[in-house]
């Protein structure tokens, strides 16, 4: 499809348009260490400069904590209420190790049994995607097949390529979008522009430090289920659920009811994290995973294997949050790397 | 190697060879340049993994409530303000004395990663670190860099109350200066001066960002129960719920509960992932206890009771 050109000058009120006719979710820094993708009412809320959020975007369709639905009686009646559907939504912004962690979330939210509440929120919401100016330190995306400009799973792409940005249409959507707000871009040739996405696309490539090669890692894998590596990695870990919760792909929720003297209620759901020790505790107090040991190996087993296993889909991205904030250094870029080192041992 | 890493290795493997300690618990090289990992040496011919550097910021007594039963003793390696816990530790039953070798290190700060990085970027290798008294020297693959102490530590190394630890049995180096100030509060005192609104409106930035991940607890050393409030579904003292009202309840009964038993090591501050400044609660209640009672940092000396955990009879009691 045929791209366009997006003055610099012109994207803020091109923000403002899509604040007024959507519900617009872009990121925010709320100081400088923690930014978050969050409903914004003016462009002057957004952060352009921003490297990518501490909390993944994953967060919209899937939040921290989520009513489901909520009772009350009037007499004899049962009272339902539930949600209020999704609205029309646009996250600007995204980039593309989390327009990935989307696709990867997608099958779990799609399985036998379709999550509404997911999926409701994923169809009414178009994805404008926005290259990577820089490699993190702790990015690892290349690893996964994905680079800091690719777009694929977006709606709309953005490159900023200095005075303006490259606008790749991708889908229908997106090209609906863009006909909707047409004044906001150019029709000027982009093939420059085309061109400049490539030298920023090898420049950034070359930037990675960290460079794990996965291939063999699953094999490796299926055969270390007991495996003493796991139990040193379980050392030091803190049992805190810091790499799940930042994770653009963990997707694990508890169901918590709440209920008042007045017989009104409601039910949520709120993100669990396997790191916890109650995340496994059965009725009856039995635990499968009783001890750090078990907890930890099936995050990266589940990360680099059972996802895999279920859908043929790798479980990270290489987005780096869990690296960059893992209060005791467990790096599964490390552990990527490492895994084959240890089974050589053997 | 500098002195210190070597003098560490050196007694971490007479105690393991000589079979004084079962365990060695230390730092080792992390997997960037500016970031170090606990190590758990058992072989002593893994000591080498063991190092030293001013990146070592992490409290690793933390871990030594997880190995109580461990047949034979633990070595851990401390920094001062790791060596109140310890005392802490000690005088909560948690651990025995006996049971464990404190390879102190006295500490003049730790250097705070981002301005470091910023200076150096990350494409580069450590090679050895060097220590003057106003500086830190970084000697790395890519040349040599000059960090002033003054304006490059973390922050809690400012107001530093032991650079030297206060219990250990070894100590490797030589000990430093002591901040001649005592312990300042500057930044409670502005706290304290704002409108029951302005405190509001400041804390509840923080704790709606909260996202219940633990960490706080998990890293600190006065969090010692084997079952916690917060884990327990029923009855339900707090929802797992991620908003604002149980946020605030999660933080302020963390902060009550380690009242007089935080040791203010930072650790809490250290590894919260949303920025959220846990330290202020905590020093709030430290200043409450030195006006209050007297009271000197926990874990500053085994001799003094905890504040709370005693009665005397001259205690202020205007509320009752």
């Amino acid at each position: 499809m045929q791209n366009k050109i997006l003055k610099k000058d012109r994207i803020a009120g091109f923000l403002d348009h899509l604040a007024a006719s959507h519900n617009l979710i872009a990121p925010v820094s709320e100081d400088k260490a923690f930014t978050v993708f969050k409903k914004v009412l003016s462009a002057a809320e957004v952060d352009l400069n921003f490297t990518n959020t501490l909390i993944p975007p994953k967060n919209y369709f899937f939040p921290a904590a989520e009513k489901l639905f909520a009772f009350s009686t009037n007499g004899g009646d049962i009272i339902i209420e539930e949600p209020q559907r999704s609205e029309v939504s646009v996250i600007f912004g995204i980039r593309p190790c989390d327009i990935k962690s989307l696709s990867l979330l997608d099958p779990v939210f799609y399985g036998a049994f379709p999550d509404t509440y997911y999926s409701s929120k994923r169809e009414n919401t178009l994805l404008i995607g926005l290259s990577c100016r820089e490699v993190l330190p702790t990015c690892f995306c290349k690893a996964f097949g994905t680079h800091p400009t690719d777009g694929v799973g977006a709606d709309l792409m953005l490159t900023d390529l200095g005075n303006y940005y490259l606008v790749e249409i991708l889908t229908a959507k997106g090209s609906s979008l863009l006909e909707r707000n047409t004044g906001f871009f150019s029709d000027e040739t982009t093939d420059s522009a085309v061109l400049e996405k490539e030298l920023l696309k090898d420049k950034l490539s070359a930037d990675f430090i960290r460079k794990p090669d996965l291939s063999g890692v699953k094999q490796i894998l299926d055969k270390v289920f007991e495996h003493p590596y796991w139990g040193e990695l379980a050392a030091k870990c803190i049992g805190c659920g810091i790499c799940t919760f930042v994770c653009p792909t963990c997707h694990c929720f508890n169901m918590i009811d709440t209920s008042r003297p007045d017989a009104s209620g409601s039910r949520y759901r709120c993100h669990d994290s396997c790191m916890f020790p109650g995340f496994t505790k059965m009725a009856g107090g039995h635990n499968p995973r009783p001890t750090k040991v078990e907890r930890v190996r099936n995050r990266f087993m589940h990360k680099l294997k059972y996802h895999l296993d279920r859908y043929n889909l790798e479980g990270c991205t290489g987005c780096g949050r869990c690296i960059a904030k893992c209060p005791v250094n467990i790096d599964i870029s490390q552990i990527i790397t490492n895994i084959r080192e240890v089974v050589k041992d053997d | 190697m500098n002195n210190i890493t070597q003098e560490l290795q050196k007694q971490a493997k007479k105690l393991l060879e000589d079979q004084v300690v079962q365990l060695v618990i230390g730092y080792g090289y992390g997997s960037d340049p500016f970031h170090v990992t606990p190590v758990f040496i058992r072989n002593p011919d893994h000591v080498e993994n063991l190092i030293w550097n001013p990146f070592c910021v992490n409290n690793l007594t933390k871990y030594l409530t997880e190995y109580k039963y461990l047949p034979g003793k633990i070595a851990v390696v401390i920094k001062g303000c790791d060596s109140r816990s310890i005392n802490r530790l000690i005088q909560d039953n948690q651990i025995e004395r006996d049971k464990i070798v404190l390879l102190g290190i006295p500490c003049s700060g730790i250097l705070e990663v981002d301005k470091i990085a910023l200076k150096t970027g990350y494409r580069l290798e450590i090679i050895e670190f060097g220590e003057q008294d106003k500086e830190y020297t970084l000697h790395t693959s890519k040349g040599s860099f000059n960090f002033n102490k003054k304006d490059s530590l973390i922050d809690k190394c400012y107001h530093c109350n032991n650079h030297n630890p206060v219990v250990f049995d070894i100590l490797l180096g030589s000990k430093v200066e002591e901040n001649s100030s005592t312990n300042k509060y500057t930044e409670i005192e502005k706290l304290e001066k704002l409108t029951v609104e302005e405190k509001s409106k400041f804390w509840d930035q923080y704790f709606s960002r909260c996202i219940r991940c633990y960490a706080c607890r998990n890293v600190c050393t006065a969090c010692t129960c084997q079952e916690c409030i917060f884990n327990v579904a029923k009855p339900s003292w707090v929802e797992r719920i991620n908003n604002l009202s149980n946020n605030t309840s999660f933080h302020l009964i963390r902060a009550f509960h380690v009242a007089g038993r935080c040791v203010d090591c930072g650790e809490c501050d250290r590894v919260c992932p949303v920025n959220i400044p846990l330290r202020h609660l905590n020093r709030k209640i430290l200043k409450d206890l030195q006006e209050l009672y007297n009271a000197p940092i926990p874990g500053a000396d085994n001799n003094t009771v905890p504040a709370l955990g005693c009665f005397v009879s001259e205690d202020p009691e205007e509320f009752m």
